[in-house]
């Protein structure tokens, strides 16, 4: 393992480490835009370059090795003056359209500029004109002058999706960012080329223009969209959730998700919420409060006699476990699994997306497992149809997306005598459900999913949504007997 | 005084055809080669002090001695995308003796242990193109390239291959990539082509020049090619002459060769009579040399590059007084600003900006800060990109402002340029 020193900073790397590694393993600051770890080295933007002792030439640290020795510095006069005009370089064509950029606040020019920019542009020619919102495919769209051609995206879709949609065309100051003819950028993962993008030149169709970024706040989670468990930044105000993005994990997701998993946000946020409790009555449709709903639901399940559990892998274990317990405490045996999608639900696309739509089906599987319950659909599905169950209850899905069974299996469930439907969002089908219970989405409690991997990853509690949501420990209190108490985790943590 | 060793038949048509050339000693010194060993061959290439003739000067035999030392396949290629401005050498040699490349070649192939080859050659020259592949069927017919050449039991393929007339191709990594079918754009060093290059194989470029001269490396031995130029330039060099003189051509004179001999005897002197400003001596990116530079100048590496310059190609660019530098600094930046792959930041926006100043200043337009802008300008793209492309527009920037300030400064005090009026 070869040592060198950065900024008189002893560091050791890997063999084969280049020295922008290096920096990266210490404090030291280095201005980078086409480096970036998940992909092959460019050397196109020539920010990260250094002194090496003994060499009179300037070298950029991410094409070079680590040698045994070598010291390495970039906070020199000549460094700085070096990484100053590549930065002029960046800049002498850029539009300088801020003001309406969606970049802006975490744009990687505006950051340079302000630490290693020079304050007047010497440049009195003429800009070179380019094209402007270019439609590059579903999801994103192209500013081509704000472009400062590092070459991330391209190498993007050659490296890891291998789709290969992108491509610099033309040559010289007149080279542009494009897809070929017919061969749009839909590939499931093209929303990481706008992470990747320092600059403002790739914006997402679904982001852009709705909200400055510096008017948003942002926990780390887990994505709930299936049951990979990528790591995740989501975005918030106090008006809902905007976005998600990666955060790089080298077990889990290393610096990617997909694009189905930049959706999770939305159900999260107030228009798809269930935000009371609803029992049916013969006058029609009472609303409650969810605990006020809950303890009718206790009640309602004291006189039966048979009734049975049906679970989706969309909550956290610990709400499991203590769920489970509760439940067959109470009411006996029967919990079932719901399989949303069982014929491709091994399937993988080779690079992140699970066919196993659920964030903790492992998780699932392991506490009823621990309870030793066995059970198989095709009884539930046997009592159901001959009116064995009085009372089913189901912890449904969050991600009603991902559930293409939904109607079908609550038109199945509505067998049963009674039918409660434990639910952070809304849905027309569960109109017929006696009792819907608002269940607290992922983003709004704290847990543990357990991903396909079994490699179990902590959720980070955004703000709250819905006050008022349950979460399945609320709920296991309730049915132990305990009146439920209002007080909830808004008062704790922001709440929307 | 001419030293014809390559160029020795080039006025003779019979020379193009394979009958004609074998007439002349064509395809004797292959047997030679055949007869030693590969690492025989370099060594004696070492020993020869050949230097690359494309432009760097890097010593042929140090580079071949970079390849690995295995049985790793390995190609051989042959840069005839000769594009820098001035120079048309390459393209005489093609198109007057293709087989003296072809032998070369083969000579090269085998001390190099490489078994395919190919010449890639600029788009524009579809007369060299044609020669060469008539050439390479003949070579093939006669045994020459195919299978256990002359019984050897080295086999050695070659190809043409056409570029599509980007001056970045002739950059040896632009040119890989060019190859391999990707966009012309350089890549990035290390690795190195002899360890990593076409399709990821250890590769061997070489100037079309360098690879002819091989052949009298053979038949002369190291000492013998050294009875040519001086000690740190071995051997004789072509030279494209173009410009103000009466007879621009390729001449072949021995490396060390004065520069004023070669304007006044090989050229015939300057045209109308007129006055010597200035000479290019290595193609439009090497530095500019005054004309009392020039009356000292010898056409070596060494005296050149002491002079700030460097010899280049050997693309020779004459001057005269009628001449107005900041005109021709345009021409000169307009070129590089075309042909910048658009990889590098440095090289892709100041190109332009460089050419954009200049033409402002010939537009009428300049301030006088602009001459200190374009020094700086150039001063920040010299030696921070990729390749060379970035300091071949830097270069001539820098010397044409430091040695012809005043007609800058005029052509920005008074609109109008001060030769031209």
């Amino acid at each position: 393992m070869p040592k060198c020193t950065v900024n008189g900073i002893e560091v050791e790397v890997k063999d084969g480490a280049t020295v922008i590694e290096a920096f990266m393993k210490t404090n030291e600051s280095i201005a980078h835009y086409c480096w970036h770890p998940g992909l092959s080295v460019a050397g196109v933007c020539r920010m990260c370059m250094v002194e090496i002792e003994g060499n009179p030439r300037l070298q950029i640290a991410c094409n070079t090795p680590v040698q045994d020795g070598m010291v390495v510095y970039n906070n020199s006069e000549k460094v700085k003056e070096a990484v100053e005009w590549t930065l002029k370089f960046h800049l002498i064509n850029h539009p300088l359209d801020c003001p309406i950029c969606d970049q802006a606040g975490e744009c990687g020019l505006q950051e340079y500029y302000m630490s290693h920019g020079s304050y007047d542009s010497e440049m009195a020619e003429r800009k070179v004109k380019k094209h402007k919102v270019v439609d590059l495919g579903e999801k994103v769209v192209l500013d081509t002058e704000r472009c400062i051609l590092c070459s991330r995206c391209v190498r993007f879709t050659d490296e890891v999706t291998k789709t290969n949609e992108l491509g610099i065309f033309n040559r010289g100051d007149r080279s542009e960012i494009g897809t070929f003819e017919n061969r749009p950028l839909n590939n499931k993962y093209s929303l990481n080329t706008v992470d990747i993008c320092p600059v403002g030149a790739l914006t997402s169709k679904d982001f852009r223009f709705r909200q400055r970024v510096w008017f948003l706040k942002s926990f780390e989670t887990i994505c709930q969209g299936c049951s990979a468990g990528c790591n995740v930044q989501a975005y918030y105000n106090e008006n809902g959730f905007y976005r998600v993005k990666p955060v790089p994990n080298e077990e889990v997701n290393g610096h990617w998700m997909c694009d189905e998993g930049r959706d999770v946000y939305k159900f999260a946020n107030k228009e798809h919420r269930l935000v009371s409790g609803i029992k049916k009555e013969d006058s029609g449709l009472s609303h409650m409060a969810p605990g006020a709903a809950a303890v009718q639901l206790r009640e309602d399940l004291s006189d039966t006699k048979k009734a049975a559990l049906v679970l989706t892998g969309q909550y956290t274990t610990e709400e499991y476990l203590k769920f489970v317990d509760s439940f067959t405490k109470n009411y006996g045996n029967e919990v079932y699994h719901w399989i949303n999608n069982p014929k491709t639900f091994d399937d993988f696309d080779g690079i992140l997306l699970r066919g196993d739509k659920n964030p903790n089906t492992v998780g699932l599987l392991r506490v009823l497992e621990g309870k030793g319950i066995k059970s198989s659909w095709a009884d539930l599905e046997e009592k159901l149809n001959s009116g064995q169950i009085e009372h089913l209850v189901v912890a449904g899905p969050e991600n009603l997306a991902v559930f293409p069974d939904l109607e079908e299996k609550v038109t199945l469930f509505g067998q049963a005598q009674k039918l409660t439907v434990l639910t952070p969002v809304k849905s027309k089908f569960y109109e017929s459900a006696d009792y819907q219970i608002p269940m607290k989405s992922f983003m709004e409690k704290d847990g543990t999913f357990v991903n396909h991997k079994g490699i179990e990853q902590k959720l980070g509690r955004g703000p709250i949504v819905v006050s008022q949501a349950l979460t399945l420990l609320d709920l296991s209190m309730i049915l132990d007997g305990s009146d439920f108490i209002s007080v909830n985790s808004a008062s704790m943590g922001g709440s929307l | 005084m001419e030293a014809k060793l390559l160029s020795e038949h080039y006025s003779d048509d019979s020379y193009i055809g394979l009958e004609g050339y074998k007439s002349k000693g064509g395809y004797a010194e292959l047997k030679t080669a055949f007869k030693m060993k590969p690492e025989e061959i370099i060594e004696v290439v070492k020993q020869s002090g050949l230097r690359g003739r494309g432009g760097a000067g890097f010593p042929t035999g140090v580079k071949w001695g970079f390849l690995p030392k295995n049985g790793e396949p390995r190609y051989l290629l042959c840069n005839a995308d000769e594009g820098e401005p001035g120079t048309f050498k390459d393209r005489v040699m093609m198109e007057r003796a293709p087989h003296q490349l072809i032998e070369g070649m083969i000579i090269s192939g085998f001390a190099v242990g490489s078994h395919k080859a190919y010449i890639y050659v600029r788009g524009e020259y579809m007369d060299s193109v044609r020669i060469l592949e008539k050439a390479i069927q003949e070579a093939y017919a006669a045994g020459y390239l195919g299978k256990n050449i002359l019984g050897s039991g080295f086999d050695f393929d070659l190809d043409v291959y056409r570029g599509a007339g980007a001056y970045i191709c002739g950059e040896e990594t632009g040119m890989i990539s060019s190859l391999e079918g990707k966009k012309g754009q350089p890549k990035l060093k290390p690795p190195f082509p002899a360890i990593q290059g076409y399709l990821k194989k250890p590769t061997i470029v070489n100037n079309v020049e360098t690879l002819a001269a091989v052949k009298y490396i053979i038949r002369d031995g190291a000492e013998g090619y050294r009875k040519y130029g001086t000690e740190k330039s071995a051997g004789t060099k072509l030279f494209s002459v173009s410009g103000d003189v009466n007879k621009p051509g390729v001449y072949e004179v021995p490396l060390g060769y004065s520069l004023m001999d070669l304007i006044n005897n090989e050229c015939g002197g300057m045209r109308e009579g007129r006055k010597l400003k200035a000479v290019i001596p290595g193609g439009s990116s090497a530095p500019v040399l005054t004309a009392e530079e020039t009356g000292r100048a010898t056409m070596d590496y060494e005296c050149l590059a002491e002079m700030g310059s460097m010899l280049g190609s050997g693309a020779v660019i004459i001057i005269d007084e009628t001449r107005c530098m900041v005109d021709m600094l345009k021409v000169i930046l307009h070129f590089y600003h075309h042909e910048s792959c658009g990889q590098c930041t440095p090289c892709r926006e100041g190109t332009g900006w460089l050419e954009k100043i200049v033409r402002s200043i010939v537009d009428g337009n300049g301030r006088l800060q602009d001459i200190d802008l374009l020094n700086r300008v150039a001063e920040n793209m010299k030696g921070r990109t990729i390749c060379a492309l970035s300091d071949a527009a830097a270069l001539p920037t820098m010397s044409f402002i430091q040695k012809f300030r005043e007609e800058f400064e005029f052509f920005i005090r008074e609109g109008r340029s001060q030769v031209k009026g």
